[in-house]
């Protein structure tokens, strides 16, 4: 015994030289970790993507400052997809296999997540959606896929009775852009139903207007909403294709609130008919208040304003944060599960990411706790804004789970 | 709401008339399909808006439209044509092409994907004709096609330019051996379907009020559906068929959804070129494509 006590120093000084030998010589940390994106930096989301690039490249340098990820630096590889569904498949499959990542944030479109998630469980890599929030795209394909949104239908249902009741919205008539996934199933499905359950008589329930994506001209479909004279109007579109709307019930004088979906969150809509009011769920806004999100938008705006292209006013979106929470998710299950980051165990690490991400609870968001239900979408707070005059308000806020998850 | 209806497929329809124009005298005169067209008329319809947002009048900001698309067709004749100009006929066209995607991407790194929006004091007035709504804007969009048309087809028939670009293109050596310079004639036909292709993007942004990179391209396909349907070598055509088909479009989505409106309009271009392919107002000859 007093043997074995006289030689712990040396037993304990091999150990720790055995360890650190192990740790320096033998690599037992990476000195790259590889992340990958894919956001639409040209095409018509180039805005977003765009944005997303600077908000990457923020989080990737505030990491690296900060001496990185256990000690390995942070790499970013952000693709372009033009949000086009098979170069996002592309992209995916690229970052996957020739650049060796350990997790992909984006894509951003659903009509591009639901050809680029079969390739990420293909691929066997976590691939997370910033804005895609048609219902049951990451369900479908379980379990690498994930998306930081929430199902519009969720949403729907905080966002009508709030829109009736401020309004007194009795009619409304329906406008959405036939082109685009998520506007098509919003303003198909999702909103004539809520509408019905909230006892709101849809003027053109046999006869949904609907316009294509570019359009520039939807002067018929207003004519026609106007002679059905309804108390409100819902437009389900990207909210670049939904300032044509609004530009042209200007134009023809139809002055009435609309409601939509989170793709209508953006500080370009509330130019395009200051008067009239717009109401739409989003998860983050740039004058949203707290510390965290007054941090990330005072860092981010000047960033954007001097590198990403923009115009002069450009603030940071509810996507820009979405993607900023992907990737310090990925960074935080990198951390606390021991991946490597190691060639060799590119696998094992991927695999421990995603399973990470399916068990996180209480993340901590920019918006409040995130975690992941059973179909890999977002359990987090939302909230419903009321748009006009140039400016966003909240109104109430809703959790995209029961009562009592730690997200609400 | 069908008289509404109507005024509506009627400002459609300029549009479609003026870009249809444009396309019709650079295919008309030299047989090929400048595809970049329609990003002229984007591009001159953020110049206008740029112009106009930064307090010039309207008829300047018409002339800086006209001229920086003007500008960037002698551009595209003098890199993307003149150098093709003996290869085949679709060489050209895929080059306009390559030119008409650079310009999309130019117009989204200086201008941003966003949709321009005009302030609202540019807005115009609006006035109401009883259940008819018609605006300032859409009230200039309509009498300035009439007026571009009639100064087109008096530059083309009544001008010794017209003549020469006429004669080059009923047949280019002949007209070579009668003295005229088919270089300097191509190029002209290029500035004149620019600068055409350059206002009608100005007048149609300040009309609509928004404008996007990715202005040109639904509007740059129907437009070309117009040019075949009223006769690539009729200039009058381009004023028949621009109407037709825009009333046609807005008669279609209000009475049987946006859904069956390009199957309308294509459908009806594609019958046009079975039963007659030199157009509505085509003579007995179908078009055939000449070099200069």
């Amino acid at each position: 015994m007093s043997r074995i006590k006289s030689n712990l120093p040396r037993v304990l000084g091999t150990v720790a030289a055995v360890t650190l030998s192990a740790m320096v010589g033998g690599q037992a940390w990476a000195q790259e970790i590889a992340i990958g994106a894919v956001v639409p930096s040209s095409g018509p989301f180039a805005e977003w993507g765009r944005s997303n690039t600077v908000t990457l490249k923020m989080l990737e340098q505030q990491t690296n400052d900060a001496g990185g990820i256990n000690g390995a630096k942070l790499k970013i590889t952000i693709l372009d997809d033009a949000a086009k569904p098979a170069q996002a498949a592309s992209s995916l499959r690229k970052l996957a296999g020739d650049e060796k990542v350990l997790a992909v944030a984006g894509p951003l479109t659903s009509s591009a997540a639901e050809v680029t998630f079969p390739v990420a469980n293909e691929m066997k890599v976590v691939s997370t959606s910033q804005a895609s929030s048609k219902p049951g795209v990451a369900k479908l394909n379980r379990p690498w896929a994930f998306r930081n949104t929430i199902d519009e239908g969720v949403l729907a249902k905080t966002t009508v009775p709030f829109y009736k009741k401020a309004f007194n919205i009795k009619t409304v008539a329906v406008i959405f852009d036939a082109k685009d996934a998520t506007a098509s199933t919003v303003g198909k499905v999702i909103m004539p139903a809520v509408l019905k359950a909230n006892d709101i008589i849809v003027a053109n329930e046999n006869d949904l207007l609907s316009f294509n994506t570019g359009d520039l001209d939807v002067s018929a479909q207003v004519t026609k909403l106007k002679a059905l004279n309804p108390d409100g109007v819902v437009v389900s579109a990207d909210y670049s294709q939904a300032i044509t709307v609004l530009r042209e019930m200007k134009r023809q004088g139809l002055i009435k609130p609309v409601v939509g979906a989170t793709q209508l969150i953006s500080s370009a809509i509330l130019k395009a008919a200051p008067e009239i009011p717009v109401i739409a769920p989003a998860t983050f806004y740039a004058t949203m208040t707290g510390p965290a999100p007054e941090k990330f938008t005072a860092t981010l705006t000047p960033l954007l304003r001097k590198e990403s292209g923009l115009p002069k006013d450009i603030e940071p979106s509810m996507y820009d944060a979405n993607i900023y929470e992907i990737v310090s998710m990925y960074i935080d299950a990198i951390k606390k599960t021991g991946v490597t980051g190691k060639p060799a165990d590119l696998e094992a690490d991927r695999t421990k990411i995603r399973d990470h991400l399916a068990k996180l609870e209480g993340f901590a968001g920019l918006g409040g706790p995130i975690g992941f239900n059973d179909d890999g979408d977002a359990i987090k707070a939302f909230y419903v804004l009321q748009g006009q005059n140039g400016a966003w308000d909240t109104k109430v806020k809703g959790c995209s789970s029961a009562p009592g998850h730690p997200a609400c | 709401m069908l008289i509404q209806q109507l005024v509506n497929g009627l400002t459609l329809g300029a549009v479609y008339t003026l870009l249809a124009l444009s396309f019709s005298l650079v295919m008309g005169i030299l047989g090929i399909l400048n595809l970049a067209i329609a990003e002229l008329f984007m591009i001159g319809g953020y110049l206008g808006f740029t112009l106009i947002t930064a307090g010039f009048p309207l008829p300047v900001a018409v002339l800086g439209g006209m001229l920086g698309a003007a500008v960037i067709a002698i551009a595209i004749e003098k890199i993307g044509y003149q150098p093709l100009r003996d290869a085949p006929l679709v060489t050209p066209m895929l080059s306009t092409l390559g030119f008409s995607i650079i310009l999309q991407n130019v117009a989204t790194n200086i201008w941003g994907s966003d949709p321009a929006q005009l302030p609202d004091e540019y807005f115009g007035k609006q006035y109401s004709l009883g259940p008819v709504n018609i605006g300032e804007m859409q009230l200039i969009v309509l009498v300035a096609t009439v007026v571009l048309v009639a100064l087109v087809a008096y530059i083309v028939q009544k001008t010794p330019m017209g003549r020469a670009l006429r004669a080059v293109a009923e047949n280019r050596e002949v007209a070579r051996i009668l003295g005229v310079s088919a270089d300097r004639l191509t190029m002209l036909a290029f500035i004149l379907s620019g600068s055409l292709a350059g206002v009608a993007g100005v007048l149609i942004a300040l009309h609509y009020g928004t404008i996007t990179p990715y202005l040109g391209v639904e509007i740059g396909l129907k437009a070309i559906a117009v040019m075949v349907i009223g006769g690539t070598r009729q200039i009058w055509g381009a004023l028949v068929a621009g109407p037709l088909i825009g009333i046609a479009e807005v008669l279609t989505v209000a009475y049987g959804g946006s859904q069956v409106r390009d199957f309308v309009v294509y459908g009806f271009m594609i019958l046009i070129l079975l039963l007659r392919p030199q157009g509505l107002l085509g003579g007995a000859r179908s078009d055939q494509g000449q070099r200069v």
